[in-house]
């Protein structure tokens, strides 16, 4: 089922064409993340969808609700965990989420959220006292107090330890279990990578791909990265460069002193004929490592650019 | 329903955010009170009747001199340290430190009629030489005529007035004024959480939720009129009970002027807060405009002390009507039935309202324009 379909989106700031023309449809539970460069137009789009900035063009519906005569609808439909950290610094996290639970018709439990995001002990403490962490948690909390349908969670670990950040992933895949739909962006590909069923790239205002984050790096050209060193020394790395030159499952190769790089499109069999070389001649490889392609690379191939600028 | 939980969790809201920022207590009360309290006793000390302390000196005695003392004792605003003449010299030293306003040298021989003044070349133009001269002119006038055998004609009374009640007291003038000062600057300095909230993004996140903002900011208007209600009944409390201040009040004129008064403050801080984008920013402003007001307003002494020249100004400022109207209802018991009252209640809503359109511009064209 289709929660949230977007069309043709499109919005200028000026002469700056902030969103050219972006689609995509969001279905019930998954977690859809939109990653791209700084300027990319992703708070633009993520704006237009929970209604803060009007499109200039294309649309937006909430399973048949629209902005333009829907809007208190689907305000109960969403919740959103803003970038900024906007909330009561003077309040308790309790008081926060009271107050907040006052704006819904059917809220969710105040102590359930907060033992959902872990500030039960710290629920008596003013806000401006927590840690970042702690003040992310309660945000994705005030995103849920209302019970609702679809998340907005706009990098919600930036900034945060990786400790921290364990603790939002937690807490986003519970939210999917409760068969919450979440849309994500972030600025961490594993986390992209870790959390997303689907991730949508956008750049220049448009997107560039979207699917799964699997499939995405499947697509990448299939060369590899292979790297060994050798315990021998220089001469046997020396050696070891020459036989690999020579075989046809090998691209190309690179040596510094001891440490081998080559490219292979068929890992494999490259591996096998030159375990095979070095076993014969008695050499010990102290480390072997295929790099795997992530995100990361599936992001540079599409942008061009390297992920954090 | 849904509207009162709403309202009802938004006021709390604002109450406990009130009374947990250290700023409100600060400027809100603590600073009125200290202001009041040191006005009150550099200006309401001295006794209410005015008094000159003089001398009287005669080289001679004779008997001029005796009838001329006993004469000038007569008037009642002189008061003599010594009860006999002095020397001219002990006089002089006296004079120079300020010890007595003036000397007054009799005649020194029989025949002569000049009295002389001796006066401190410092103090020679302060109000209280020139009230010496002026009484001492009279009596030599009085008894020019009377030496020439003729009756005054003309005579001058002078008689006080005021509107209301008789006993207009500085205290009463002074807490009026410092009521007023407080819930303008409440109004002026309390919009500072909008400017904070917008920062944060808050105000942005409530609307991505079915709060309804229009309850959001009537919650805060009525936090703001009761936190102004607490500060009236306060001042009026250490004015009165500390410093002997009487209060006359007109129940229907002061809440007149006390929602019209307030609204309008609060429209004014609105305004600024529009266009400053950061809190010091807003700070700067509503201090350059609170202190203006502050001294222009008739707040400590009354606009009619002011240079000519700068009394429009003071006409233009909404503070000045403000004050004249809450004392109109505190002190004057007098009010809502009069034109003068009325104006200032429609100079306060006009700047409330231009204030508040312009402020709502301001912040829509800056939600449109916001990335």
């Amino acid at each position: 089922m289709t929660v949230l379909e977007v069309q043709n989106l499109r919005k200028s700031y000026g002469s700056v064409q902030a969103v050219k023309d972006i689609s995509f449809a969001v279905e019930a539970g998954e977690i859809f993340t939109i990653i791209g460069p700084n300027g990319a137009g992703k708070t633009t789009t993520l704006e237009m969808i929970e209604g803060l900035v009007r499109p200039d063009g294309g649309s937006i519906s909430y399973g048949g609700l629209s902005w333009d005569k829907d809007a208190e609808a689907i305000r109960k439909l969403i919740g959103v965990q803003p970038q900024a950290e906007a909330m009561f610094d003077l309040l308790t996290p309790q008081e926060n989420l009271e107050l907040f639970a006052s704006f819904y018709e059917k809220p969710m439990s105040v102590i359930e959220i907060l033992d959902m995001v872990n500030l039960t002990e710290h629920r008596h403490k003013k806000v401006k006292v927590l840690s970042g962490g702690q003040r992310q948690r309660l945000a994705i909390g005030l995103a849920m107090i209302g019970d609702p349908q679809v998340l907005f969670l706009d990098e919600p670990t930036s900034g945060l330890d990786p400790q921290a950040r364990r603790h939002i992933w937690d807490i986003v895949l519970a939210l999917k279990e409760m068969g919450k739909t979440t849309i994500l962006t972030t600025h961490y590909m594993d986390e992209a990578e870790k959390l997303s069923d689907r991730v949508c790239i956008v750049d220049a205002g448009e997107i560039v791909t979207l699917d799964a984050p699997e499939a995405l790096i499947g697509r990448l050209t299939k060369e590899r990265e292979v790297r060994m060193t050798f315990v021998d020394g220089d001469i046997a790395a020396e050696e070891a460069e020459s036989f690999a030159g020579a075989q046809s499952s090998i691209l190309r190769t690179e040596r510094i002193g001891k440490d081998l790089k080559l490219w292979t499109e068929r890992p494999e069999e490259a591996l096998h004929a030159l375990f095979g070389f070095t076993r014969d001649r008695g050499w010990r490889i102290d480390q072997v490592s295929i790099r795997e392609m992530s995100l990361e690379d599936v992001f540079i191939s599409y942008t061009g650019k390297e992920w954090r600028d | 329903m849904s509207a009162l939980k709403q309202f009802r969790s938004m006021f709390l809201t604002h109450v406990k955010m009130t009374l947990r920022e250290k700023q409100v207590w600060f400027w809100g009360i603590f600073f009125p009170v200290i202001l009041m309290v040191i006005f009150m006793l550099i200006f309401s000390g001295g006794s209410d009747d005015f008094k000159v302390k003089v001398a009287a000196v005669a080289d001679a005695s004779h008997e001029g001199t005796g009838m001329m003392l006993a004469q000038l004792k007569q008037i009642p605003v002189f008061e003599w340290i010594e009860e006999e003449p002095v020397t001219r010299a002990y006089a002089e030293e006296l004079v120079k430190d300020k010890e007595i306003a003036a000397a007054i040298v009799l005649p020194s021989a029989a025949g002569d009629t000049s009295l002389s003044l001796i006066l401190n070349k410092e103090d020679e133009q302060n109000s209280t030489s020139m009230a010496v001269i002026g009484l001492l002119n009279e009596y030599v006038q009085t008894a020019n005529l009377m030496a020439a055998g003729a009756e005054p004609v003309f005579s001058l009374d002078v008689e006080s007035i005021s509107a209301g009640s008789d006993d207009l007291k500085y205290q009463d003038f002074l807490l009026t004024g410092m009521i007023a000062l407080s819930i303008a600057q409440g109004g002026l300095f309390g919009m500072v959480d909008m400017v904070e909230m917008r920062r944060k993004g808050l105000i942005k996140r409530l609307r991505m939720t079915p709060a309804r903002m229009g309850l959001f900011g009537l919650s805060d208007m009525l936090m703001r009129l009761l936190f102004a209600v607490f500060q009236i009944i306060l001042l009026s409390l250490i004015g009165v009970y500390g410093f002997g201040a009487t209060l006359h009040i007109d129940l229907i004129s002061l809440l007149i002027i006390f929602l019209f008064g307030a609204l309008a403050f609060n429209a004014i801080g609105y305004f600024f807060s529009s266009f400053s984008k950061t809190t010091e920013a807003y700070m700067g402003i509503a201090n350059i405009a609170s202190f203006l007001m502050m001294f222009l307003s008739g707040v400590f002494f009354p606009i009619e002390t002011m240079p000519g020249w700068l009394q429009p100004v003071s006409k233009a400022l909404p503070l000045t009507y403000f004050v004249s109207g809450l004392r109109d209802g505190m002190v004057y018991a007098t009010g809502w039935l009069s034109g003068a009252f009325w104006f200032g209640v429609g100079v306060l809503v006009l700047w409330g309202a231009v204030t508040f359109l312009l402020g709502s511009l301001l912040y829509r064209n800056r939600s449109l324009t916001a990335r």
